[in-house]
């Protein structure tokens, strides 16, 4: 097809990477360029919808009605938020195991089942919501019962869920296979981290099936009533949980692309996988942390959960949060590339879109979607950040400036080394990484404040300037607004540069040879040679950015514990 | 040489950690330990938490309830003024029933927050100070106990924040708050 899934493989069907010196076999290239490619579909189909909502929000501009804005918000939040993601995590998993691995992929036809299951529950989904209508309601991301959604919406899902379980299951078999010829084998980190992502999915798909299961047997009658508690904590068994796995998904993604680009390793293998044992065990916990401000679950348990038991998978995140860093700052010094505090950092490539794009997954995941994510997870706090902009705000840091970078990032180096293809504009793809996560920052923060400072719900069409029935509105708002949509349409504008270059240079890029690759290798080559065991290098700036973080960190905790402790009286 | 793609060589467990990231672990194990407790003891010793007793109640039953309340308070021009301290509330699809509701500052009241039709949200503020606000949930088929001592009078503003249907957004309506006694 178009020359997309062709490469110079040998007659064992393997080839060589020039830049990651990886075995790949020509069955496992298919698969992730397929995922992938998929993914970014989605991502170009629900992004037409980032702008709909987001210039419905912003009032000034008023695009949609409330009829037409439910759907749209709909169909951006499950094309972005689950097809985009999760389409893109399949092919992070093949990555993972088999090509990290060096071996085939195994039960082909089931990746080929499990990609096709996918799409058909992924266009299921989208044809629900287009054709919602009454007593049905758009389902927007959540589907809160009772309020019912059309019953294909149910399906969907499911069908969406169980296509990727059977994707996942290639991916399984290989670490068998490969553990069962090779027992005492330790696996690379990338493919260990995969290996967590893909049980953390499990679970989460578990209790998505039996979440959509119940609320579909109640919508098709088969149960006579649904409790909306119980369907709440069902639900965000796989809302959440699907967090947990974009989040484990781009911790992968982040080791594996600050080495391949920037010369990282991996400082304490210890450290490193007791992070990602950690997750493991407590990360699904964090589910509760929607439930914080429902009625129905004790305190005891929210407190229990929200905090991932005394924070283990928070302290996990803290970790990462050094040892990246910290591997590219020793690697880097290793190579002799820049001295000082932060030589080894304003040395590195930047021009190279997927080094930037990875650094600011890293720096804004962590100082903007991090931190929020335990102001809020925090039992009290979370009175103030529930259901407003703040936040959309905060998962707009995490799932976009996160993930959706880091993602980004993946995706120029898949079109660059996989499909061996050279940008169809060098300049244009250097500058985009810059363009897109510094106007989708502002952006972002402008939700948080306007959601924390004015209390402005999400999922509305209008409050800020007018409220039906009333002489009161949210007006004070109306100013951070504007800032918030004008950096929106930056940041769409971002976007569609993203899809420019990435469909652009699959479809008309020029064809690269293997040699052709090498700028994106770091200084030195990928392997220095010599050098002393990495522990003992200077990790100074790692060590002075962390402490900037954590000083962020409790500054922000501070002052949102200082705005709730000025309100009235509340609770026992 | 350590590499994330390859396996680590050698006795990986027991290679040294740099110093510095030894240091690092102990900060975030202290300010893990750090965001645990303060959370805790606020429940304890701090003036705002989303607690309060949950009952199972049927719509019909919730009803009820509301009735019995209604006719014992006082019908006022600003709003009902309710005989105690029990405060009755439901979200129904898109008004809040048992609002408005005049009380007075510096009394404890029992919210009791409910839901006829289906998942609404509870999201409160005065009209004078915007980012003064708090968000609850409000469930059908539980009635939650929510104790509240307003400090300040004024009109405060209730939203709902939870997606109801295509009229949400002008679910609102008011508690006026009068001056202390
Ligand atoms: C330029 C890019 C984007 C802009 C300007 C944007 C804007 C917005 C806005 C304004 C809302 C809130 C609407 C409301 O609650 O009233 C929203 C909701 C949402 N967005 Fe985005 N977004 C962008 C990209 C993304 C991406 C890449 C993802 C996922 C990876 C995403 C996931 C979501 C989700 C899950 C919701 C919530 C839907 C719900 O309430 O059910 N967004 N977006
Ligand atoms: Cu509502």
């Amino acid at each position: 097809m178009l020359g997309l899934f062709d490469n110079d493989y040998g007659a064992d069907g393997f080839r060589k990477c020039s830049v990651t010196g990886l075995q790949i076999h020509e069955s496992v290239e298919k698969y992730v360029k397929l995922f992938a490619l998929t993914a970014i579909v989605a991502l170009l189909y629900g992004g037409i919808f980032a702008f709909t909502v987001a210039m419905t929000r912003w009032e000034v501009v008023g695009l949609l009605g409330p009829g037409d804005f439910y759907t749209h918000l709909s169909l951006h939040a499950w094309n972005l938020l689950i097809f985009w993601m999760i389409f893109m995590e399949i092919a992070i998993l093949y990555v993972g195991g088999p090509m990290v691995l060096g071996r085939k992929l195994p039960l082909e036809r089931l990746a080929q089942l499990g990609w096709g299951t996918m799409v058909a529950g992924a266009l299921l989904v989208n044809y629900a919501i287009w054709t919602t209508s009454a007593p049905d309601q758009a389902p927007l991301l959540t589907s809160y019962a009772p309020l019912p959604s059309d019953p294909l919406f149910y399906g969907g899902a499911i069908v969406f869920l169980l296509g990727a379980t059977i994707s996942a299951l290639p991916f399984f078999a290989t670490l068998w296979f490969e553990k069962r010829e090779n027992p005492d084998g330790t696996l690379p980190l990338v493919s260990f981290g995969a290996f967590v992502t893909g049980i953390i999915a499990v679970e989460a798909i578990v209790g998505g099936l039996v979440a959509f299961g119940y609320a579909f047997a109640w919508r098709i009658e088969l149960i006579g009533s649904i409790d909306a508690a119980l369907y709440r904590q069902l639900y965000w068994i796989v809302g959440h949980g699907s967090q947990q796995i974009n989040l484990v998904a781009m911790i992968v993604v982040w080791y594996f692309l600050t080495h391949v680009v920037g010369g990282a390793e991996i400082v304490s293998e210890k450290v490193s996988r007791t992070a990602f044992i950690l997750y493991l065990f407590f990360i699904n916990l964090g589910a509760a942390h929607h439930l914080l401000s429902d009625p129905a679950v004790s305190t005891g348990w929210r407190i229990f959960n929200t905090s991932y038991a005394f924070y283990g998978a928070t302290f996990a995140s803290l970790i990462h949060a050094f040892a990246i860093p910290a591997g590219i700052e020793a690697g880097r010094r290793k190579r002799g590339l820049g001295g000082g505090l932060f030589g080894w950092l304003t040395s590195a490539p930047w021009k190279n879109p997927v080094f930037s794009s990875t650094i600011f997954s890293i720096i804004l995941f962590g100082f903007l979607g991090g931190i929020t994510g335990v102001l809020m997870g925090q039992l009290q706090l979370n009175m103030t950040w529930h259901n407003t902009l703040a936040t959309v705000g905060h998962f707009h840091a995490t799932v976009v400036l996160g993930t959706t970078v880091a993602f980004m990032g993946l995706s120029y180096f898949v079109i660059r080394t996989m499909f061996m293809r050279a940008f169809i504009s060098p300049k244009l793809a250097s500058i985009q990484p810059y363009f897109y996560a510094g106007a989708m920052s502002i952006a972002t923060l402008m939700l948080m404040y306007v959601g924390i400072l004015y209390g402005v719900p999400r999922r509305t069409v209008e409050v800020v300037e007018n409220i039906p029935g009333t002489d009161f509105s949210l007006a004070a708002a109306a100013p951070l607004f504007n800032v918030f949509g004008l950096f929106a349409l930056l940041a769409i504008l971002g976007g569609v540069l993203f899809l420019v270059i990435a469909v652009g240079s699959v479809l008309f890029g020029r064809k690269l040879e293997p040699g052709d690759n090498d700028d994106l290798t770091p200084d030195g080559g990928l392997y220095a040679d010599g050098g002393d065991p990495v522990h003992t290098y200077e990790m100074r700036g790692t060590f002075v950015l962390c402490l900037i973080f954590l000083g962020a960190f409790v500054i922000t905790y501070v002052l949102n514990w200082y705005l709730l402790s000025q309100l009235w009286q509340i609770g026992a | 040489m350590t590499s994330p793609i390859k396996p680590p060589e050698g006795n990986w467990w027991d290679q040294t950690v740099n110093r510095r990231e030894s240091i690092w672990l102990g900060l975030g194990v202290v300010w893990s330990l750090v965001l645990f407790g303060w959370m805790s003891i606020w429940t304890r010793t701090g003036d705002q938490n989303p607690i309060g007793e949950t009952y199972q109640v049927s719509e019909s039953e919730f009803r009820e309830k509301m009735n019995a309340y209604e006719e014992a308070a006082e019908e006022t021009e600003q709003g009902l003024v309710p005989e105690g301290t029990d405060v009755y509330m439901a979200g129904i699809r898109f008004a809040w029933d048992g609002a408005p509701v005049v009380l007075e500052a510096g009394t404890q009241y029992d919210f009791h927050l409910s839901s006829y039709d289906v998942q609404h949200g509870f999201s409160l503020r005065p009209e004078a100070t915007l980012s003064k606000q708090i968000n609850l949930q409000v469930l059908p088929g539980y009635e939650w106990v929510v104790p509240m001592t307003f400090d300040e009078p004024g009109t405060y503003h209730i939203i709902c924040n939870e997606f109801c249907g295509e009229g949400h957004r002008s679910m609102h309506d008011t508690i006026i708050v009068t001056e202390e006694n």
